[in-house]
């Protein structure tokens, strides 16, 4: 028996109202059972049966931990996807979890947006997608997500969970070397070589870069911003804080997020060059003499954030966000690219405190983090 | 006699898994008969690994009463309670400026010596006394049994476990009030006022009481203390040592520590150590621990504040006397070592130069621990 639904509204909205008015400091305490009494009370009204994840939750400022949690079985409209594997983007993830500048969340926080699994259950309207495919898009670090399939992409037969997980990452890197217009034979320095600049330095050779050049603080990243269909050659500023003016680039992809590393990214860049700012910049640049650094140089500084891609076709010659994921993964099907040799820690979920405690220090010498959920 | 094994239960601590040991029992003569004497005798009786073989008081009277009450025989001097064959072991209780004369003497003639804290007055009278055990070939402990607490053993294993990542504060606050009489000795059974001497204590609140926690805290951490200053005074107690001191002082990682502590607070008892560090932060109290941690440890859930209440009714002492009598079985070192208790002493020595040179000193470190960490 369904109850009317402005029965139903009235009920939940009177619970929100008593929840509301508890003191703060014991709602964490009845939190749990007030959300637990009104997804049985949706199940019931709904007939969907509960199902029970688990899920990496940011409690607070620099506390990662693996959460249960209760979420219904799908509506008419969205599908059951029971994760394999979901990649660790460091940058975006790092800043909520350190409280970076212009990363500001609240907590308790769900990080992750790349994701690949496999459908357990699909809702009745639901068509073009079957329980047993393997799809992949932006989902949670999670060990089952409920959604429409219309933001996903399926994952070909011949690429692995794992190399598909790293799509979004792939979207963001796409679209910033689209925009750096890169032609054959370029000279391209890549500036950070965490996991976005060293799939930079793939994406920019795979462009027809005549020759990358990886530029770090510190060696520590070398070994796998080198490796197959990689850079061609790694500078580390912390030998050398003078080789950014020798490195003469005429392509610059930043991949830091920081003013500084904006600045040294200017200067790797040869007169007439063009810097793609490509990390998302945490920080204030002050007292930077743009003069002398770009406009003296005729330096092109374009600006490639995910956030500023068209969602579906908006004018000719744009790429969309469906069109990059549905190129990333065709790359990864015909192997013309490879990101599994980028993945330094497969990592069990239960896990999560260690793997976002070694991020929120600087990551170490971690490049591709991928948290496994369930086998292959 | 011939040597009997007793099937001793050893708690670990916590009381969480129990171990069957089989431990030949210590054979303790209680040298010294006064209340705490009384306390250690009956709590190494309840400890199951060890029987009374005798009690020396230089008062007769309260030594033939305890032996009395207690079934093990009375000696009437230590000569003869250190020549009697049933004897292998001394616990020794007694005003600390004799705490030399007797360890050396108890050792010289073969005998384990457990002694009640501090170990003694000064490094010199504790390295005569370590020294003395290891030529005789004989196990030396001290007092410092609080480690043995549940709670105690709880900490020490959250901080090994990472609870709170790289320790980078500590703070210790012991506040009492002593009144006249443990000065005087008005309430001893025999009565004597070496409490109030600075030659016959060594030092005042700092040494009679604030050491064991200045134990179980470095104990806790695993971390010595190297630099220390401090102030403290005799205020308002019938003494010539302090009844109120404060520190401060800096651990060997950098952490910065305070102690501050006193007899004289009247009407509210203080006592609490807060253990901070990168990961987290540590409160004990008398109501347990307090516990904040990023990490999942112990099954515990992060970002959480957790009040760890419910500890095992153990007798700290019994589990003192239980893991000296299995050292001296396995032929190894006791849990608290004569080392750990120069350690301590070294720390408490320190305090009361600082005050006396008016400036921070360094923390002596013992030989044999220098070799430790060269290693």
């Amino acid at each position: 028996m369904r109850l009317p639904r402005p029965v139903q509204d009235k009920f939940i909205s009177l619970l929100g109202a008593i929840y509301t008015r508890i003191p703060r400091q014991y709602r964490p305490a009845i939190k749990w059972a007030v959300f637990g009494t009104l997804l049985r009370l949706q199940s019931l009204v709904t007939l969907r049966r509960i199902r029970k994840g688990r899920r990496v939750e940011f409690l607070d400022f620099e506390i990662a931990n693996l959460e249960p949690f209760e979420t219904l079985d799908p509506a008419s409209n969205q599908i059951l996807v029971e994760s394999i594997c979901s990649t660790v983007s460091p940058g975006t993830e790092r800043a909520v979890l350190s409280g970076l500048p212009g990363a500001r969340r609240s907590f308790p926080y769900q990080p992750g947006y790349s994701c690949a699994g496999r459908v357990r259950k699909i809702g009745k309207k639901v068509s073009g997608v079957s329980p047993g495919d393997r799809l992949v898009g932006r989902m949670k670090h999670t060990s089952l997500s409920v959604l429409p399939p219309g933001g996903l992409f399926r994952v070909p037969e011949a690429v692995s969970c794992e190399e598909a997980s790293f799509m979004e990452l792939g979207i963001i890197v796409l679209q910033g070397i689209r925009k750096a217009g890169i032609r054959p034979g370029d000279r391209v320095a890549v500036l950070g070589q965490g996991l976005i600049g060293q799939l930079s330095n793939k994406f920019a050779k795979l462009a027809g870069a005549g020759r990358v050049i990886a530029v770090a603080q510190s060696r520590r990243r070398e070994a796998t911003a080198i490796g197959r269909g990689g850079a061609d050659e790694y500078v580390a500023l912390a030998e050398d804080p003078t080789a950014v003016d020798r490195i003469r680039a005429d392509v610059v992809i930043e991949a830091v997020g920081t003013p500084q590393a904006v600045v040294q990214s200017l200067q790797c860049a040869i007169p007439g060059g063009k810097v793609i700012l490509l990390g998302s910049s945490r920080g204030i640049g002050r007292g930077v003499d743009f003069k002398g650094l770009a406009q003296d140089r005729g330096i092109d500084i374009i600006g490639a954030h995910i956030s500023a891609m068209p969602d579906r076709e908006s004018s000719p010659g744009r790429w969309t966000y469906r069109e990059e994921g549905e190129l990333f993964l065709r790359l990864l099907e015909e192997k013309r690219i490879t990101v599994s040799d980028l993945v330094t820690w497969h990592a069990d979920p239960s896990k999560c405190n260690q793997v976002f405690e070694v991020l929120a220090a600087g990551g170490a010498n971690h490049v591709g983090i991928v948290f496994q959920w369930s086998p292959e | 006699m011939s040597a009997s094994f007793f099937s001793g239960v050893r708690n670990e601590g916590s009381g969480r898994k129990a171990k069957e040991i089989a431990v030949e029992p210590l054979k303790i003569g209680i040298v010294g008969a006064g209340a705490i004497a009384q306390r250690n005798a009956r709590e190494a009786v309840a400890s199951g690994v060890a029987r009374l073989a005798g009690v020396f008081d230089v008062n007769h009277k309260v030594a033939r009463n305890m032996a009395k009450a207690l079934s093990a025989p009375f000696f009437p001097t230590i000569d003869a309670m250190l020549a009697s064959p049933d004897v292998d072991t001394v616990l020794i209780s007694v005003p600390h400026h004799l705490h030399r004369s007797l360890g050396v003497q108890a050792a010289g003639c073969g005998k384990h010596v457990m002694m009640e804290k501090p170990v003694a007055n000064n490094l010199e009278e504790a390295d005569a006394i370590i020294n003395a055990c290891k030529a005789n070939g004989v196990g030396l402990t001290v007092n410092y049994s609080f480690r043995f607490l549940p709670k105690i053993q709880r900490a020490k294993r959250l901080v090994e476990q990472g609870a709170l990542g790289d320790i980078t504060g500590i703070q210790i606050l012991q506040h009492q009030y002593k009144d006249p009489g443990y000065w005087t000795g008005a309430r001893s059974n025999s009565p004597d006022d070496w409490r109030a001497s600075r030659e016959k204590c060594g030092g005042g609140f700092l040494i009679m009481t604030t050491c064991h926690i200045i134990d179980y805290v470095h104990f806790i951490t695993g971390l010595r203390t190297e630099r220390i200053y401090s102030e403290y005074g005799t205020l308002s107690s019938p003494a010539e040592v302090e009844d109120i001191i404060s520190i401060a002082c800096k651990l060997e990682n950098g952490a910065v520590g305070s102690l501050c502590a006193s007899s004289i607070m009247r009407g509210v008892d203080q006592n609490e150590e807060r253990i901070s560090g990168t990961n987290g932060t540590m409160v004990l109290d008398e109501s347990g621990i307090t516990l904040f941690s990023t990490r999942p440890v112990d099954g515990l859930k992060p970002g959480k504040v957790h009040r760890i209440k419910k500890f095992p009714d153990v007798s700290w002492t019994a589990e003192w006397v239980r893991e000296f009598a299995t050292s001296i079985h396995e032929s190894r070192e006791p849990a608290v070592s004569g080392l750990d208790a120069w350690d301590n002493l070294a720390f408490i020595t320190s305090a009361y130069r600082s005050m006396e040179e008016g400036r921070a000193v360094q923390v002596p470190i013992h030989p044999a621990r220098s070799g430790e960490r060269e290693r």
